[in-house]
């Protein structure tokens, strides 16, 4: 999973990616308006956290041309707490909004949320090739045994997991698991694969050659 | 139980409609008195009229009148008593005394009774006393009570016969008939001429009737008048009373419409609607300073919980926990700078005495602030120009060295790099201060809030390098406290420049005084 974090408070950006990191989120920030509307308009992030009082370009503004292209998820970060703040940045097309401070543990919730809403599927536990991923625990278990996977592992097992059924090609594992400032080497998808079905057997992850990947 | 209401509106019906129906009673009634006494007088004219026409038939010659009465005592006149045949009258022709019997021949030597000429009383009564039309007379003749009487036609048979009148002249009135009565002849005779009121009080009655519909018709509409009008006076202050209730229940956007603007009323809706502005106004900034104040501090609590919370996460390299930890640092220096300054406003904003008042150098305090920013100037390749021309004025020196390094470090961070800030002191009767900067100005529509507590011209600029836009909400605060004035000029993209005016200290500045500390009275000045 990839997010953006739009956030013009450099230690509260720093403090929320390290978070979002944490559990095996790629993290991309943007310290102002006209970052954040570069990035969101040149790659494509899972959930978008916005804050709105931003230098150059402010938070009502970019939502609104984050809405003209596209239906990312955006999760609105703000020290604005009045209702018609809230009900300007829902209406404004926000899917959730969440007022400073907040505690770590509810943005991640609601992360998590906006993600599987994002995916289509919002129950929580999606069963796929014999193993059940639970989305909250972020745990994979298999005939009730919990499989150990890093959190890299881990994110992919669950961005397939959410578009079950579908190949997802090289590229947009590429795009959604690692953040703009990770050195990619080309073959580490592989190696994360492979390692995978070591731990949950080679058919859990089958690959279509010249496609991508699939969960069944 | 409430008998008077206590509405004023009622209150006011109440005394107008007692009041009036007073005045209507009272004109009515003298009105009717008026127009009876007149009629009465015109009756009693009337009477007297045929009074005196009576009384001169009666009136006997005067060589009677001087003869005393007769030798038995009779009186000159005796009703029913015939004419002396001497007089070549007969009997019938005297006939005008009615009721006597048969009496005898007039004795010689007797004097001669006095008797209406012949056919004097036919002619009168045919003239003064007819019973035909409305206006009825009658007259009745008594003489000596030992005597009969003469009554004209038409004279009421039930009168009952008079009692000998206390006094010459009586009138008398009954439901029916009013009458005067008038001893003549030292009291042998009585003449009583009357007429029949009954269509004179009919009228009476008719115009009592007549002026009392009247009276209470003009009661009715003045009533009824003053009913409206007091609906109509009263209803503004409904109006004013629910728009109140209203604004009291919390809805602030609500005024008192105003229709008159003339009366009183209006003026007062006015004067109220004013009111009302000002107090939502007040309202208005208050909440937005709470707002803002409480979006100031959250931005750095979100920074310490999310530091805090990400790094107690997991175990982690020293490094980060030293990271968090400066993260926090820096927020938790953002508060602290934060709370001070919300702290000094709400000090100044509560009135709270400002201290003892001292001699203070302002140059002393501009080289001071410059002093201090000077690191902070040439961080940001800034270069700091002071013209300190020595100054004296009256007040704190803290708050006046906060006012010089507020408008100075704001002319350092709204500043472009290898820009300029100058800084002048001089006297021109008063102290002054002045701060230029060659920087990016002010936008002309932020102006006229730059002074305002949290005003940031960019929202998001200064939030991230620690400001909370409350710098000049201080330094007018502090400028205005000392009783002086802050002015700003300012072009965009060319920079501006702030002026501050302090009342001097009165004496003028000694050679060898200079960085003393004079103490001086605070009513000094």
């Amino acid at each position: 999973m990839r997010l953006l974090v739009i956030e013009d408070e450099p230690d509260l950006r720093s403090g929320i990616a390290r978070s979002l990191r944490d559990e095996g989120y790629a993290v991309d920030m943007a310290a102002d308006g006209e970052e954040g509307l570069f990035k969101a308009e040149n790659w494509t992030y899972d959930v978008i956290l916005l804050d709105i009082m931003l230098p150059r370009v402010d938070g009502w503004e970019l939502l609104r041309r984050i809405r003209r292209r596209g239906t990312t998820p955006v999760l609105m970060l703000t020290a604005r707490d009045t209702v018609p703040d809230r009900v300007r940045g829902l209406d404004g097309g926000a899917d959730d909004y969440l007022t400073k401070p907040f505690s770590l543990e509810e943005l991640l919730a609601r992360v998590r949320a906006l993600i599987r809403r994002g995916a289509g599927r919002p129950s929580p536990v999606i069963e796929a090739g014999g193993a059940v991923i639970d989305l909250n625990a972020r745990s994979v278990t298999r005939q009730g045994e919990r499989i150990p996977l890093t959190p890299r592992e881990y994110a992919l097992v669950e961005y397939l997991a959410l578009h079950r059924g579908k190949v997802v090609s090289r590229t947009e594992l590429y795009d959604h698991l690692f953040g703009d400032d990770e050195d990619t080497m080309s073959n580490l998808l592989d190696v994360h694969v492979s390692n995978i079905r070591k731990k949950l057997g080679h058919d859990f992850i089958q690959t279509r050659r010249g496609h991508g990947y699939c969960i069944e | 139980m409430k008998i008077v209401p206590r509405s004023l509106r009622w209150r006011l019906q109440l005394w107008y409609g007692a009041w009036l129906a007073a005045v209507l009673t009272a004109f009515t009634a003298s009105a009717f008195a008026l127009v009876r006494d007149s009629r009465l007088r015109r009756i009693d004219a009337e009477i007297e009229r045929r009074m005196v026409a009576l009384g001169a038939v009666f009136r006997p010659p005067l060589r009677d009148a001087l003869r005393p009465p007769g030798p038995e005592g009779r009186p000159w006149f005796r009703p029913g008593e015939r004419r002396p045949a001497a007089e070549g009258r007969s009997p019938e022709e005297a006939g005008a005394v009615s009721g006597g019997g048969p009496a005898g021949g007039r004795r010689p030597g007797e004097p001669p009774f006095f008797a209406p000429p012949a056919g004097a009383m036919e002619a009168l009564e045919a003239s003064l006393f007819s019973q035909d039309g409305p206006d009825r007379f009658y007259y009745r003749i008594l003489g000596h009570d030992r005597f009969g009487e003469r009554r004209s036609a038409g004279a009421p048979p039930d009168v009952p016969r008079p009692a000998p009148p206390p006094m010459d002249f009586v009138v008398r009135q009954t439901a029916e008939v009013r009458e005067h009565v008038r001893r003549l002849r030292g009291g042998t005779l009585t003449l009583t001429v009357g007429k029949y009121i009954g269509p004179d009080l009919a009228e009476l009655r008719r115009l009592s009737w007549i002026l009392s519909a009247a009276a209470a018709g003009i009661w009715a509409l003045g009533v009824v008048g003053g009913a409206w009008i007091a609906a109509r006076a009263i209803r503004p202050v409904e109006t004013i009373g629910h728009t109140a209730q209203r604004i009291a229940a919390g809805d602030l956007s609500r005024r008192i419409p105003v229709a008159e603007t003339d009366t009183e009323l209006g003026r007062l809706a006015e004067v109220l609607n004013a009111t009302f502005d000002r107090l939502c106004e007040a309202l208005a900034r208050q909440t937005r300073f709470t707002a803002d104040a409480s979006h100031e501090l959250r931005t750095p609590v979100s920074v310490i919980l999310s530091q805090v919370e990400s790094v107690l996460a997991r175990p982690r390299p020293a490094e980060e926990y030293r990271e968090a930890l400066e993260a926090c640092m820096r927020a938790a220096r953002r508060l602290r700078h934060l709370v001070e300054s919300l702290l000094t406003l709400a000090r100044f904003d509560s009135g709270a005495p400002a201290g003892e008042r001292e001699r203070v150098e302002l140059d002393g305090v501009a080289a001071e602030a410059l002093a201090l920013l000077r690191p902070l100037a040439s961080e940001r390749r800034l270069e700091l120009v002071a013209d300190l021309a020595p100054t004296a004025c009256v007040g704190r020196r803290d708050q006046l060295l906060q006012m010089a390094v507020n408008l100075v470090s704001n002319a350092i961070h709204y500043n472009r790099p290898r820009g300029r800030v100058e800084v002048r002191t001089w006297t021109d009767g008063d102290a002054r201060l002045e701060v230029r900067d060659n920087g990016i100005g002010i936008r002309s529509e932020d102006l006229p809030h730059i002074f305002e507590r949290f005003f940031r011209a960019d929202p998001a600029r200064g939030a991230a390098d620690g400001r909370a836009g409350l710098g000049l909400a201080i330094t007018r605060t502090i400028v205005e406290a000392h009783g002086g004035q802050v002015e700003v000029e300012s072009r965009e993209g060319e920079g501006s420049r702030f002026t501050v005016r302090l009342p001097s200290h009165p004496e003028p500045l000694a050679p060898d005084d200079a960085g003393n500390d004079t103490r001086i009275e605070k009513t000094n000045r």
